[in-house]
């Protein structure tokens, strides 16, 4: 049945002062209330037992978010769209921007908080497991002062926690010392948006040498508090990662976890997820992808794109620039990360391409020299030796080709006021010279259409020979 | 501080609502919702579930987006608030309600208002947003009419449009 407004109370003292002072003056009595986005639900079908609220919602001392040399120090009241735009968390915790993208919709990232979802404790919940695998603290304050403890011990059993009654969580504490491992997360629902997982995952391993140094997992949703696999990170400890210790690494998570039936999935479901995930993680730190400390070279190709998506945003746009030409290319793609392999980097390559404007694609376009010259307007080192890469087959030509080429280059640049743009990878100069007379022909919004696919292809080329360092 | 002790009773709220000032009396935990539809006569915002799935309900507080089924008023205090009866200027439509109107993107038309008005916070938020960032954009609203491709390219319209003004 619904609930009947007047039946409740309801304060909003506007200060954490103020708040914690209220809530020692009655201990057990306030609920707080930030983004509403679990107390509103219980309200609305009437399952609110609380019926004093205090609002905790943008309290400044609970929304605001410090940096420090060892740690990121994130308000209680911080809002998953608040730790999506925060620069270090998009750099140095994928796996705890991945759970923010993945909480609810907009709306309901907008008003959940951090400390909304860990209160809740639901075993579901998507950004638990992030922060039990980055060892994060809780700062908890009441009346009577702060105290600071490990959040692995936080939840106690199915939505119980060690917060006493007059307590509220006042700041997560993230140590950055996890920044350069390799991450993995997934969330395993009916989508990503709204739907709650069935099983998700956050793991963190570091790889020396082929032997698993540290590894690191959670899941949620299956047990009755979000999960550490002490067990199966303790099998994998000190191994090398072949099929015998994905073999181990299955059979131990398997036994690890204790699921249940409910309507969104089944135990036997939900266990066998949980090895699947294991593995696939395993996987990505397996056999030619270990990575070494900082520093070391190694140039395979997922080792690219490991450690591009460590960079920090500016360093990273810097890092793919050279592979289009456009610096708003660069921005989207340095955004979309992490991109875990090549096939994922071209789809997003492709959608963000299209998705730009035509003063973002004239950038790239200037960024390659006139077919047959080897200076652009505006080129990058990388950009140059790759355009003489591209266009060797344009050299090997005689003279009167040149010469034709030169002309035809003109005539294009006075109709359409930009440089000739075509893949010229595997062309021979006389091939080019006939597409670019071709393409004389066309209308101005079918030879822009061409011309950005043109840098679609070329684009795509470049990131293949990127992605081999 | 917001009101120092409401006690179980109402209280006074004054925010504002697509630009006017409004004062009124009201439960400290009715819903923004409610109290927009029963006693401002807004009935754009629409409940589909009532618990923060559909985003029909949506509405802008302070420019951000919000379902308006899980704010109770105590916390609309001294915001600013946009329905989508705020959008259009005097006599022309806003930009995402025509393109919403030339592609096909409203049937039954419960979902449109929260639908454009989280479209127009993408498109403040990121001008020239991929397909994938529309989708992603739009996820937390739910429509069970167009199968939700005229909605992606009207907003994709939109943004065209805008971008070429």
């Amino acid at each position: 049945m619904r609930a009947n407004p007047s039946d409740y109370e309801m304060i909003a003292p506007g200060s954490l002062h103020a708040t914690v002072a209220l809530m020692a003056s009655e201990p057990g009595t306030w609920l707080p209330i930030a983004g509403g986005t679990d107390v509103m639900v219980q309200y609305a079908a009437g399952n609110l037992r609380a019926r004093r609220l205090v609002s905790i919602w943008n309290l400044p001392e609970l929304r605001r978010v410090e940096v420090t040399d060892g740690e990121l120090r994130i308000g209680a009241g911080c809002t998953y769209t608040d730790l999506r735009q925060h620069p270090i968390v998009a750099s140095e915790f994928p796996l705890l921007a991945s759970a923010a993208r993945w909480t609810g919709g907009i709306a309901n990232q907008n008003r959940g908080t951090i400390g909304g979802n860990i209160v809740n404790a639901s075993p579901a919940a998507d950004s638990l497991p992030a922060l039990l695998v980055c060892e994060a603290e809780l700062i908890l304050v009441s009346a009577r002062g702060e105290r600071r403890l490990p959040y692995v011990n936080f939840h106690t059993g199915y939505k119980k926690t060690l917060l006493a009654p007059d307590e509220l969580i006042q700041t997560v504490c993230l140590p950055r010392r996890y920044a350069s491992y390799i991450s993995h997360s997934r969330k395993v629902g009916a989508r990503n948006a709204q739907a709650i997982s069935k099983v998700c995952i956050a793991a963190l391993g570091w790889v020396a040498n082929g032997i698993v140094e540290d590894v690191r997992i959670a899941l949620g949703s299956i047990a009755p508090v979000p999960l550490r696999l002490r067990e199966t990170e303790q099998a994998l400890t000190g191994r090398s990662i072949d099929s015998a210790s994905l073999l181990l690494a299955r059979k131990t998570a398997m036994a690890e976890v204790c699921p249940i039936d409910d309507i969104r999935s089944n135990a036997r479901y939900r266990t066998t997820v949980a090895g699947n995930l294991v593995v696939e993680f395993l996987n990505r730190l397996g056999p030619g992808r270990s990575h070494e400390p900082a520093g070391a070279e190694d140039t395979s190709d997922n080792n690219v794109l490991e450690r591009w998506n460590r960079l920090p945003i500016e360093k990273a746009t810097g890092a793919i620039l050279p592979c289009c030409g456009s610096k708003a290319w660069a921005q989207k793609m340095s955004a979309r990360r992490p991109i875990s392999n090549e096939d994922s980097l071209l789809v997003a390559s492709n959608e963000v391409w299209r998705s730009l404007a035509p003063p973002d694609w004239m950038e790239a376009f200037q960024s390659h020299p006139r077919i047959g010259e080897s200076k652009a307007a505006q080129a990058y080192p990388q950009s140059v030796a790759w355009s003489a890469q591209e266009q060797r087959g344009v050299t090997d030509d005689s003279l009167s080709v040149k010469k034709a080429l030169a002309d035809a280059n003109r005539e294009y640049e006075r109709r359409f006021h930009r440089i000739f743009i075509v893949c010229a990878t595997g062309k021979s100069a006389t091939e080019i010279l006939s597409i670019l007379q071709h393409r004389l022909n066309n209308d101005a919004e079918t030879e822009l259409r061409e011309a950005t696919e043109q840098q679609r292809q070329i684009t795509e080329i470049r990131l293949r020979k990127w992605l081999q360092g | 501080m917001i009101n120092s002790r409401a006690g179980y009773g109402k209280i006074e709220i004054s925010f504002t609502v697509n630009g006017e000032p409004k004062k009124l009396r009201a439960y400290p935990m009715e819903r923004l919702l409610d109290v927009l539809r029963l006693k401002l006569g807004l009935t754009g915002a629409k409940e589909g579930c009532g618990e923060g799935e559909c985003g029909s309900c949506s509405v802008l507080m302070n420019g951000v987006l919000m379902n308006s089924c899980l704010i109770p008023i105590l916390q609309a205090a001294n915001t600013n608030i946009q329905t989508i009866e705020g959008l259009a200027a005097e006599n022309s439509m806003h930009v995402l309600q025509q393109t919403f109107l030339d592609y096909g993107g409203a049937q039954c038309g419960i979902c449109t208002p929260g639908m454009i008005l989280a479209a127009v916070q993408l498109l403040d938020r990121n001008p020239q947003p991929t397909t994938e960032e529309i989708r992603e954009g739009l996820s937390g609203n739910l429509c069970r009419c167009t199968g939700y491709n005229q909605i992606i390219d009207a907003v994709a319209e939109a943004a065209r449009r805008r971008n070429s003004a």
